[in-house]
C-alpha cells in the first residue's frame, strides 16, 4: 500500500506541475496575426499602413469585379448595353429595377466607403503620435483628403448632387464623420442624414484643409497635392462652385497624356504609364495576382469567346469622330455565340491580357481641363473653348471646333463623355447637371441589330438617381431616413 | 512508438499460443427459456483459448479433459463447466439480475444504466454497418436517437453533417456538439476521418447531469464516441468489404427538352418579352429547329454519373487476462456523382491496447491514423457548379462545340472542344482544368493510467492529443477556363498549396473516491483537472507561369505570387467536482460543479462555472415491485448549466487586420471588439421516466426538457456609418428557449426459435422561441436576410413578402402589403414574419424494423422530419421568367395566358415583379425517407465446420430508395449554396436548410458486402 501511495504522489505531483501555470497560458494569450488599433500607429511606417489601408478601401469598391464604382455609373446610363449572350449580370441596376434589398453595388458602396471613411479617421485621430512636420503634415493630408474623397463618393451615390435641382441642398446628405469633432468612437451610435450642403461644404473643408498639408509626390496609388486639387476642381464643379473650379484646376500641375504619340494613351490603360493620371487606385499585379480584376464588369474571355455583359451602345460609338484617336482605347471587335460585339476595351487587361486586372482610373488630368472648361462655360468666360481645345489637341488628328454657345456646352459635355467613357462618370454627370438618361433604341449587336434595352428612359428628377439606402442599415439605424419612392 | 512494437510482439504471441489443441468440445448454448444464445463468450479457463456462440448458440473449442471452460454473457450468470469424457457440453444460462445491468459511458467515465441519473442516447455497432462506409459517422446518427437532430450538410462523400441536440443551442455561436472520442476532444470537421467499422458505440449526452460537467463546451450536447476493444478470449478476425454505386435522386419534376424550350422561347418572344429575342426558339425556322432537336442533350448524363463506392476493412482483435487489443485498417473509396474528377478516399488504422502492468495499474492507448483525400467541386450558384449547370444548360447546346456542317470542333491536337453553351462557361471542361484537391492526415491519440491506490481511491491520468494536416492544391491549368478568364497571359497556369495543421491536446487527471456506508450508502466523488489547448497554424504559397500541367509543384513555377502563415490558438483550464450517491440502486443522488477559463473573453469575464443536480428513483427495485411483469422502471430528473464559447478568438478586442494594397502594406481597423463578452450560459431541466416491461421485450425512455439559452453572443447590427468590416459587435444578448419531448420505444414482437422481429423507434417533438434580443429589436438573419429573429417567434422564422398569386384578369402577380392589401406592386417593404414557419422541424425521428429468420436478416431504417420550411430558390431559378436564356422546369408552360387562369405563373409581361422573392418560393419540408435496407444471410456453422472460418455474412444495402415528400425537390438539404452561405464562416449568417441553391444533391446507393470472421 505504501509503494501505490508513493507512485501515487508521484503522479499527482507530475499532474500538479502540468497544470500549475496554466492560468499563465490563458491569460497571456494575445492575437497572433492581427495588430492593436490603439498602439499601432506609432511611427511614419506605421501611419503610412495605416494610409495604404485607407486606400484599399476604396480599391475594393472601386474594382469589385461583379459591381464596381469605376463601371457601374456607366452601367446606369447610355455609354453600353446589356449584352444578350453575357451572364446578364447587374440587369436589375441597367433596368433601374433596383430596391433597397438589392445587393451588390447598393450595399457595397455603402458599406465600404464607411469602413474607409474609419481607416480615415482612426488615422486622424491619432495623428498627433507623430512629431511635427512635413512628413505628419503629408500623412495628415492624405488621411483628410481620402475622408473627403469616400464622403464625396457616398454623397454622390445616395444623395441628390446640389447642382442636381433648385431642392438638392437642402435634400437628405449622408453622414459625416469626423474623429476630431467627436463622431467617432461609439459602436452603437444611430447617426441621422445631414443635408446635401452640410455635406458638400465638410468635403470641401477636407480637401482644402489637405491641400494646405499634403505632399507633392507619394508615389502610384496614393493621393498628393495635386490629387487634391483634381478632386477639389470635381467637387466644386458638383456644387456649382464654378471660379473656384476653375481656381483648383489651375492648382492642378499633371497635364494630359498626348494622344498623337503612337500608344501613349493605351500605355495608360494598359498600366504601362501613369501620364495624365491624378489618382488611380492601384494592384500590384505579380503579387496581388488574386485581387479583384475590375475589367470583368464588361467582359471575360473564354477563347474563343469574349462574354461580354455590357458593349458599348451602337449610336454612341458610330458616332465617334473618324479622327478620334481614343478610338483604339475604347474598343475592342469581339465575338460571342457568332455575334459580333462592340466590346469595352478599357480595363481588359495589361499589355497582352485579357483578365481585366488593372489600376483603377479615378481622376485624370483630363477630366480636370472638362470640370475647367465646364465651370469657364457656367460663368460665360471666353476661355471654355480655349480650354477644351487643349484636350482636343491631343485627342484628335484634326477637328472642327470653334463653338460658341449651346453648341460649345454640347461639345464639352460630349468630349467629356468620350474621355471619360466606361471610367464611372456618366451616370453622375447626367445626374449633376440635372439630366435624363436617353438609350438609343438599337440593339446589343455591333450593326445595331439584336435586342434593345429594355429601359430606354430615366426621366430628369427620377428618384432612381438617387440610389437606396440599403436596407441593413435602415434596420439597424432607425434614424435614417431612406431616400423618397423606396 | 517502441512500446508499440512491444505490444504487438505481444500480441502475435499470445495468438500463436491459442493454437495448442487436445480435443474438440462442441455444443449448445440457450438462455433460460430454452432459446438459442448467440455471442456467448467460451473461454478455457487459465488460457487464452476462446470462441463465442454462433447464431444458433452452438460453439466448438479445443480443451482438454479436466480443463474448465467458463461462459459468460451479459445479463447472465457466468457458468463454469468441467470437460469430462464427453466431447459434448450444452448450457442453459440463467439470467443475472445484478449483471443485467447495462453500462454506458457517460462524462468522464461509465456508469451502469441503472444507476445513472441522466437522459442518455446510445448508438450501437448494428445501426452503424448498415450504411455506405465513406459516410461520415455523423450522418448515421440521423434518426437513431431520441433529441438527436441531424440535417446532412449535402450529399458531397466525406461531407459532415449537421447535429444538433435538443434543438438550437445558440444562434450565433456554433451549435455542433462536442465530440469526444475515447476520452479526447476532437473537432467536428475531422470525423469523416474516422472508420465507421471502428466504432462500438456512440453514447450521446443531452441534459445538464451529464453535460455540465463539460461545462463550457457542454452546451450543444456532448457525442462520446467509443472504439472498439478487444476482448480476452482467441483472436477474432473480421474482414468486410463491399462495393456498390449511387446515383443521383431523381428530381420529383422534369425539364425541358428542346422541342419544348424552343417552344417556351417562341411563346415568350412573341409575347413581346425581350430577353428572348435573341433566343433560338424566337426565330429558328424549320430546318434550324431540326437541327437543334437532333442535338438534345440531356446534361445530367453529361455532367453526372454512377459513383463507385468500395470498401474494405479488417480488424484483428483478442486477449489475454492482462492485454486485450484491437486492431483494424480501412479502405473506402466513393467517386462521388460529378463525372471527371475524383471524389472521396480515406485509408484508416487504429490500434486500442490496454495493459494491466500491475494488479493496482492499468495503462492503455488508443491511437488512430487516417487520411483522407477529397476534391472540392465548386458548390455556388451558377454554371461554375455542375449542379448548378446540369439544370441550366439548354438541352439544344450539346457537350462539344459543333461546325456549321455539324460535326465536332477539334483543337489543335485533334480534341473536342467543349461547349462554352450560352452561359459563356463549360463546366465539362472546368472541372478538368480547374482541380483542387484536399488532404487531411488525422492522428488521434490518448494514452491513460488506472491507478487503483486503495479501494476507496482512484486516479485516471490521460493525455489525449489530435493532429490533423490539412493540404490543400488548387490549379488553374494552362488554358483552361478560368485561366484565359482571370489569369495572366504571360504566365500561363497558376497554383496555390496550403497546409494547415490543427493540433489539439488534453491533459486531465481525475481523482475518485468509492466507499461504501452502512450496507445501502454509495457515494463517490471526483476531482477533475483538464487542460485543453488547441494550436492552429497554416501556411500557403501561390505561384504562376508552369510549364505542363502534369507538374503540379511550384518548384517549376516562373513567379511565386503569394504565400502566407498564420496562427491560432485558444486555451480551456477547468477543474471540476462531480459527486454521485445512491441509496440500494433505489434512490440515486448526483450533482457536479466545474470551473473553466478561457482564452476566448476579456480579463474581467475569462471565468464561467456551471454546476448541475439530479435525482433518480428506480421504481423496479422497491420490494412491491418484485413479481411485476415491469422488470425496469426508474424516474429522473435533472437540472444544471452549462456553456457555449463557439465562438471567433480576441472579439473582446479591437483589431488591426494586415493586408497589402498595391504591394505595400496595409493596416485596416476590422471590427469593433467588446470588452463585456462572456459565456454563453445555458440551463436544461429533464424530467424522464424508462421502462422495460415482459422480460423486457418491451422498453422505452420518455423524456420532457426545457432548455433556456441566455447571454447568447449575436451580432447586434451598428450603423454601417461606423465603419465596421462586417458591420456589427458581438454581445451577450439573446435569450432562446426549446423544449420538447423526446420518446423512443423498443419491442420485440416475435421472440422465437428461428424468427425475430423487432421493432422500434424515435421521436422528437421540439419547439422553439426567441425569448429576448437586444431592445426588443428584430434581428434580420439569414444570408439573404430572409430569416428574422424577434422576441415570442420561432427561431429564424422566415421573413420575405408574402405572394398572394397570379390577378386572373390580366396574368399581373400580386402581392400583398404590409397592411395585408393586395397590391399589384413589389417591394421588399413588403417584408413581414412567416409566424409558426422557420427552417426548424418540430417533429422529427426515425424508425426500423428488424427481422431475423434462420441466417437471413432484414432491416429497414427510416428518418423523417416535419414542420420545417424550406425556401426553394432552385425552383425559382427552373421557373423565372428572367431564367429563358436557360433551360427551364416544364412546370414552366403552366403561365398566364387568357383572362380566367387560375393557378397559373405570373404572364412574362410582368418579369419585373413576377421575379422577385416572396413566400412563393416557401415550401414545407416534410419527409420520411427510407434511410437503409438491408438483406443479410449468415451462412450456418455447419456448413463452415471444415474450415477456418466463423462465419460468413452477406449483404446488399440500399440508402435512400425512396422518399415521401411534397417538397418540389430533394427535402433533405443543410448546404443551399456552400460559396453563398458557407456554414464555416463565422461572418456568414448561415442557418441549416434554410434554403436550396444546388448544393451537392443526396445520392441513392446500393452496395453489395461480405464479411468473414474467423
Amino acid at each position: 500500500m505504501k509503494n501505490k501511495l508513493y507512485i501515487y504522489c508521484l503522479a499527482s505531483l507530475f499532474a500538479t506541475s502540468t497544470f500549475v501555470s496554466c492560468d499563465d497560458e490563458l491569460n497571456d494569450l494575445q492575437p497572433f496575426t492581427e495588430g492593436n488599433p490603439e498602439t499601432f500607429f506609432n511611427s511614419v511606417s506605421s501611419f503610412q499602413n495605416g494610409l495604404d489601408g485607407i486606400y484599399s478601401q476604396f480599391w475594393n469598391y472601386y474594382s469589385a469585379p461583379a459591381s464596381g464604382l469605376q463601371g457601374i455609373p456607366d452601367i446606369l446610363s447610355d455609354n453600353v448595353i446589356l449584352s444578350q449572350t453575357g451572364r446578364r449580370s447587374n440587369e436589375v441596376y441597367y433596368d433601374y429595377r433596383y430596391n433597397p434589398n438589392t445587393g451588390g453595388a447598393i450595399s457595397l458602396y455603402w458599406s465600404e466607403a464607411y469602413e474607409a471613411v474609419n481607416a480615415a479617421n482612426l488615422v486622424i485621430g491619432q495623428i498627433d503620435n507623430l512629431a511635427d512636420g512635413p512628413e505628419k503634415d503629408n500623412i495628415f493630408g492624405q488621411a483628410l483628403a481620402a475622408r473627403a474623397i469616400a464622403h464625396f463618393d457616398l454623397a454622390r451615390i445616395y444623395a441628390m448632387i446640389p447642382t442636381q435641382s433648385a431642392d438638392a441642398a437642402n435634400s437628405p446628405g449622408i453622414v459625416y464623420l469626423k474623429v476630431e469633432d467627436g463622431d467617432t468612437g461609439d459602436p452603437f451610435a444611430q447617426p441621422a442624414r445631414e443635408t446635401v450642403a452640410s455635406n458638400y461644404t465638410e468635403i470641401i473643408g477636407d480637401l482644402e484643409q489637405a491641400a494646405e498639408l499634403i505632399g507633392d509626390s507619394n508615389g502610384e496609388g496614393r493621393l498628393n497635392s495635386d490629387a487634391v486639387y483634381a478632386m477639389l476642381s470635381r467637387v466644386y464643379l458638383y456644387n456649382g462652385d464654378y471660379q473656384l473650379a476653375i481656381n483648383a484646376a489651375n492648382q492642378v500641375t499633371t497635364s494630359i497624356v498626348d494622344a498623337k504619340i503612337e500608344g501613349a494613351l493605351l500605355a495608360v490603360y494598359e498600366d504601362t504609364s501613369n501620364e495624365g493620371v491624378i489618382i488611380e487606385w492601384s494592384v500590384n499585379t505579380s503579387s496581388e495576382s488574386s485581387f479583384n480584376n475590375v475589367g470583368v464588369l464588361y467582359s471575360q474571355t473564354t477563347p474563343p469567346n469574349t462574354v461580354s455583359e455590357y458593349v458599348i451602345d451602337y449610336e454612341f460609338f458610330n458616332n465617334l469622330d473618324l479622327n478620334d484617336l481614343r478610338t483604339e482605347v475604347m474598343q475592342f471587335d469581339a465575338t460571342n455565340e457568332d455575334n459580333n460585339y462592340n466590346a469595352v476595351r478599357k480595363f481588359l487587361g495589361e499589355t497582352g491580357q485579357v483578365n481585366g486586372r488593372v489600376d483603377v482610373k479615378v481622376l485624370r488630368a483630363a477630366e480636370v481641363l472638362l470640370n475647367k472648361a465646364e465651370a469657364q462655360f457656367e460663368l460665360n468666360q471666353a476661355n471654355a473653348l480655349e480650354t477644351l481645345n487643349i484636350l482636343r489637341n491631343a485627342r484628335y488628328i484634326s477637328y472642327t471646333g470653334g463653338e460658341n454657345g449651346l453648341a460649345l456646352e454640347d461639345a464639352i459635355q460630349y468630349e467629356r463623355r468620350v474621355e471619360l467613357s466606361f471610367e464611372g462618370h456618366r451616370f453622375f454627370d447626367l445626374k449633376r447637371r440635372g439630366e435624363a438618361v436617353k438609350r438609343s433604341n438599337n440593339g446589343d449587336i455591333q450593326d445595331g441589330s439584336g435586342t434593345q434595352p429594355e429601359v430606354l428612359t430615366l426621366p430628369a428628377g427620377d428618384y432612381r438617381f438617387q440610389l437606396p439606402i440599403p436596407i441593413d442599415e435602415i434596420n439597424a439605424n432607425p434614424n435614417i431616413a431612406q431616400n423618397a419612392n423606396y | 512508438m517502441k512500446s508499440y512494437c512491444m505490444m504487438l510482439v505481444l500480441f502475435c504471441c499470445s495468438i500463436t499460443v491459442a493454437l495448442a489443441q487436445e480435443k474438440n468440445v462442441t455444443g449448445n448454448v440457450t438462455d433460460q427459456d430454452g432459446l438459442p444464445l448467440p455471442g456467448v463468450s467460451i473461454l478455457v479457463v487459465g488460457t487464452t483459448n476462446g470462441t463465442q456462440t454462433d447464431f444458433d448458440g452452438n460453439y466448438s473449442i479445443m480443451a482438454n479433459t479436466g480443463q474448465t471452460i467458463r461462459f459468460s454473457y451479459i445479463g447472465q450468470k457466468t457458468m463454469d463447466k468441467t470437460v469430462g469424457t464427453s466431447a459434448t457440453i450444452n448450457v442453459q444460462m440463467e439470467e443475472d439480475a445484478q449483471a443485467l445491468e447495462e453500462v454506458v459511458v457517460t462524462g468522464y467515465g461509465s456508469r451502469s444504466r441503472e444507476l445513472s441519473t441522466s437522459a442518455i442516447s446510445t448508438i450501437s455497432t448494428e445501426k452503424i454497418e448498415a450504411f455506405v462506409p465513406s459516410t461520415s459517422v455523423d450522418n448515421i446518427l440521423q434518426g437513431q436517437a431520441a433529441g438527436v437532430q441531424v440535417t446532412a450538410a449535402n450529399g458531397r462523400p466525406g461531407q459532415t453533417a449537421f447535429v444538433t441536440i435538443r434543438g438550437i443551442g445558440s444562434i450565433n455561436a456554433n451549435t455542433t456538439p462536442l465530440y469526444v472520442i475515447d476520452g479526447v476532444p476532437v473537432n467536428s470537421d475531422f470525423i469523416n476521418n474516422l472508420n465507421p467499422n471502428d466504432i462500438e458505440s456512440f453514447s450521446i449526452l443531452k441534459d445538464a447531469a451529464t453535460v455540465s460537467k463539460y461545462g463550457s463546451r457542454g452546451a450543444n450536447g456532448v457525442v462520446l464516441i467509443t472504439t472498439k476493444r478487444g476482448k480476452t478470449g482467441d483472436a477474432k478476425i473480421i474482414f468486410r468489404s463491399s462495393y456498390g454505386f449511387a446515383e443521383r435522386i431523381p428530381d420529383p419534376f422534369d425539364l425541358m427538352n428542346t422541342s419544348q424550350k424552343l417552344d417556351l422561347e417562341k411563346q415568350f418572344a412573341d409575347l413581346g418579352f425581350n430577353a428572348a429575342q435573341s433566343l433560338p426558339g424566337a426565330s429558328a425556322d424549320a430546318t434550324e429547329r431540326a437541327r437543334l432537336i437532333a442535338l438534345d442533350t440531356d446534361w445530367e448524363e453529361e455532367l453526372l454519373r454512377k459513383s463507385q463506392i468500395q470498401s474494405n476493412s479488417l480488424s484483428i482483435s483478442g486477449g489475454d487476462e492482462k492485454m486485450t487489443y484491437f486492431m483494424s485498417l480501412g479502405y473506402d473509396k466513393n467517386t462521388g456523382i460529378i463525372d471527371r474528377i475524383d471524389g472521396f478516399e480515406r485509408i484508416t488504422a487504429r490500434l486500442n491496447s490496454t495493459y494491466q502492468a500491475k494488479e493496482w495499474l492499468s495503462v492503455g492507448t488508443n491511437i488512430s491514423l487516417s487520411r483522407n483525400t477529397t476534391d472540392l467541386p465548386r458548390d455556388r450558384n451558377n454554371v461554375q457548379n455542375p449542379f448548378r449547370a446540369m439544370y441550366d444548360y439548354n438541352p439544344y447546346d450539346p457537350l462539344y462545340s459543333r461546325n456549321p456542317d455539324g460535326s465536332i470542333v477539334l483543337d489543335d491536337q485533334g480534341e473536342p472542344v467543349y461547349n462554352p453553351t450560352r452561359s459563356g462557361f463549360p463546366i465539362a471542361r472546368a472541372l478538368e482544368t480547374e482541380p483542387e484537391e484536399n488532404r487531411n492526415f488525422l492522428i488521434v491519440g490518448s494514452l491513460f493510467t488506472d491507478i487503483k491506490i486503495s479501494d476507496k481511491f482512484t486516479n485516471r491520468f490521460s493525455v489525449g492529443a489530435t493532429n490533423n494536416r490539412f493540404n490543400r492544391t488548387a490549379r488553374s491549368l494552362a488554358g483552361g477556363v478560368l485561366n484565359t478568364i482571370v489569369g495572366d497571359a504571360n504566365f500561363p497556369g497558376t497554383q496555390t498549396d496550403e497546409t494547415a495543421n490543427t493540433f489539439q491536446y488534453n491533459v486531465n487527471n481525475l481523482f475518485t473516491y468509492t466507499d461504501t456506508y452502512g450496507n445501502y450508502h454509495n457515494l463517490s466523488a471526483s476531482f477533475l483537472l483538464e487542460y485543453n489547448e488547441d494550436i492552429y497554424t497554416d501556411f500557403f504559397a501561390s505561384a504562376r507561369g508552369f510549364p505542363s500541367p502534369n507538374i503540379p509543384y511550384q518548384d517549376v513555377a516562373a513567379e511565386a505570387t503569394a504565400s502566407g502563415s498564420s496562427e491560432e490558438r485558444r486555451i480551456l483550464f477547468s477543474q471540476g467536482l462531480f459527486v454521485d450517491y445512491d441509496y440500494d440502486s433505489k434512490y440515486i443522488l448526483s450533482a457536479s460543479v466545474r470551473r473553466d477559463g478561457s482564452s476566448r473573453f476579456g480579463s474581467d469575464n475569462k471565468y464561467g462555472y456551471f454546476y448541475s443536480g439530479s435525482v433518480a428513483w428506480n421504481i423496479a427495485n422497491e420490494s412491491f415491485m418484485d413479481e411485476s411483469f415491469v422488470n425496469d422502471l426508474k424516474l429522473r430528473a435533472s437540472y444544471g448549466t452549462s456553456g457555449n464559447q463557439n465562438i471567433g478568438d480576441f472579439n473582446y478586442l479591437n483589431l488591426l487586420e494586415f493586408n497589402t494594397y498595391n504591394g505595400n502594406t496595409t493596416a485596416v481597423p476590422i471590427g469593433v471588439g467588446n470588452p463585456n463578452i462572456q459565456w454563453e450560459s445555458q440551463a436544461i431541466m429533464d424530467i424522464g421516466v424508462e421502462f422495460g416491461l415482459f422480460n423486457n421485450r418491451i422498453n422505452g425512455v420518455v423524456d420532457y426538457f426545457k432548455k433556456n439559452s441566455k447571454d447568447l453572443l449575436l451580432n447586434q447590427p451598428l450603423s454601417q456609418t461606423i465603419g465596421d468590416e462586417d458591420n456589427s459587435i458581438l454581445a451577450n444578448i439573446g435569450e432562446i428557449e426549446n423544449s420538447g419531448i423526446e420518446v423512443s420505444l423498443n419491442a420485440d414482437v416475435v421472440r422465437a426459435q428461428n424468427f425475430v422481429w423487432s421493432i422500434g423507434g424515435n421521436v422528437s417533438f421540439l419547439d422553439n422561441k426567441v425569448v429576448s434580443l437586444v431592445n426588443g429589436d428584430d434581428i434580420i438573419s439569414g444570408d439573404f436576410g430572409y430569416n428574422i429573429l424577434r422576441e415570442g417567434e420561432e427561431i429564424n422564422s422566415f421573413y420575405t413578402v408574402k405572394y398572394a398569386g397570379v390577378n386572373p384578369a390580366n396574368g399581373e402577380p400580386l402581392y400583398y402589403d404590409l397592411d395585408g392589401n393586395i397590391t399589384n406592386e413589389y417591394s421588399a417593404g413588403f417584408n413581414t414574419i412567416l409566424e409558426g414557419k422557420s427552417p426548424y422541424a418540430n417533429i422529427e425521428g426515425g424508425f426500423f424494423t428488424s427481422i431475423h429468420w434462420s441466417g437471413f436478416g432484414l432491416r429497414a431504417d427510416f428518418v423523417g422530419k416535419g414542420g420545417n420550411y424550406i425556401m426553394n430558390f432552385q425552383r425559382q431559378s427552373g421557373i423565372s421568367i428572367g431564367s429563358i436564356n436557360s433551360n427551364q422546369r416544364v412546370e414552366a408552360f403552366n403561365y398566364w395566358k387568357q383572362p380566367g387562369d387560375t393557378n397559373v405563373l405570373p404572364s412574362p409581361l410582368f418579369q419585373g415583379t413576377a421575379d422577385q422573392d416572396s413566400d412563393r418560393w416557401l415550401e414545407r419540408g416534410d419527409y420520411i425517407r427510407l434511410r437503409t435496407l438491408t438483406l443479410d444471410y449468415t451462412l450456418s456453422n455447419k456448413l463452415l465446420e471444415k474450415t477456418p472460418i466463423d462465419r460468413i455474412r452477406v449483404f446488399a444495402t440500399g440508402q435512400n430508395l425512396f422518399t415521401i415528400t411534397e417538397y418540389n425537390g430533394d427535402p433533405e438539404i443543410g448546404i443551399g449554396s456552400a460559396e453563398s452561405s458557407d456554414p464555416s464562416d463565422p461572418d456568414d449568417s448561415f442557418i441549416p436548410g434554410a434554403f436550396s441553391l444546388f448544393s451537392y444533391p443526396q445520392t441513392r446507393s446500393y452496395i453489395f458486402g461480405v464479411e468473414i470472421g474467423f
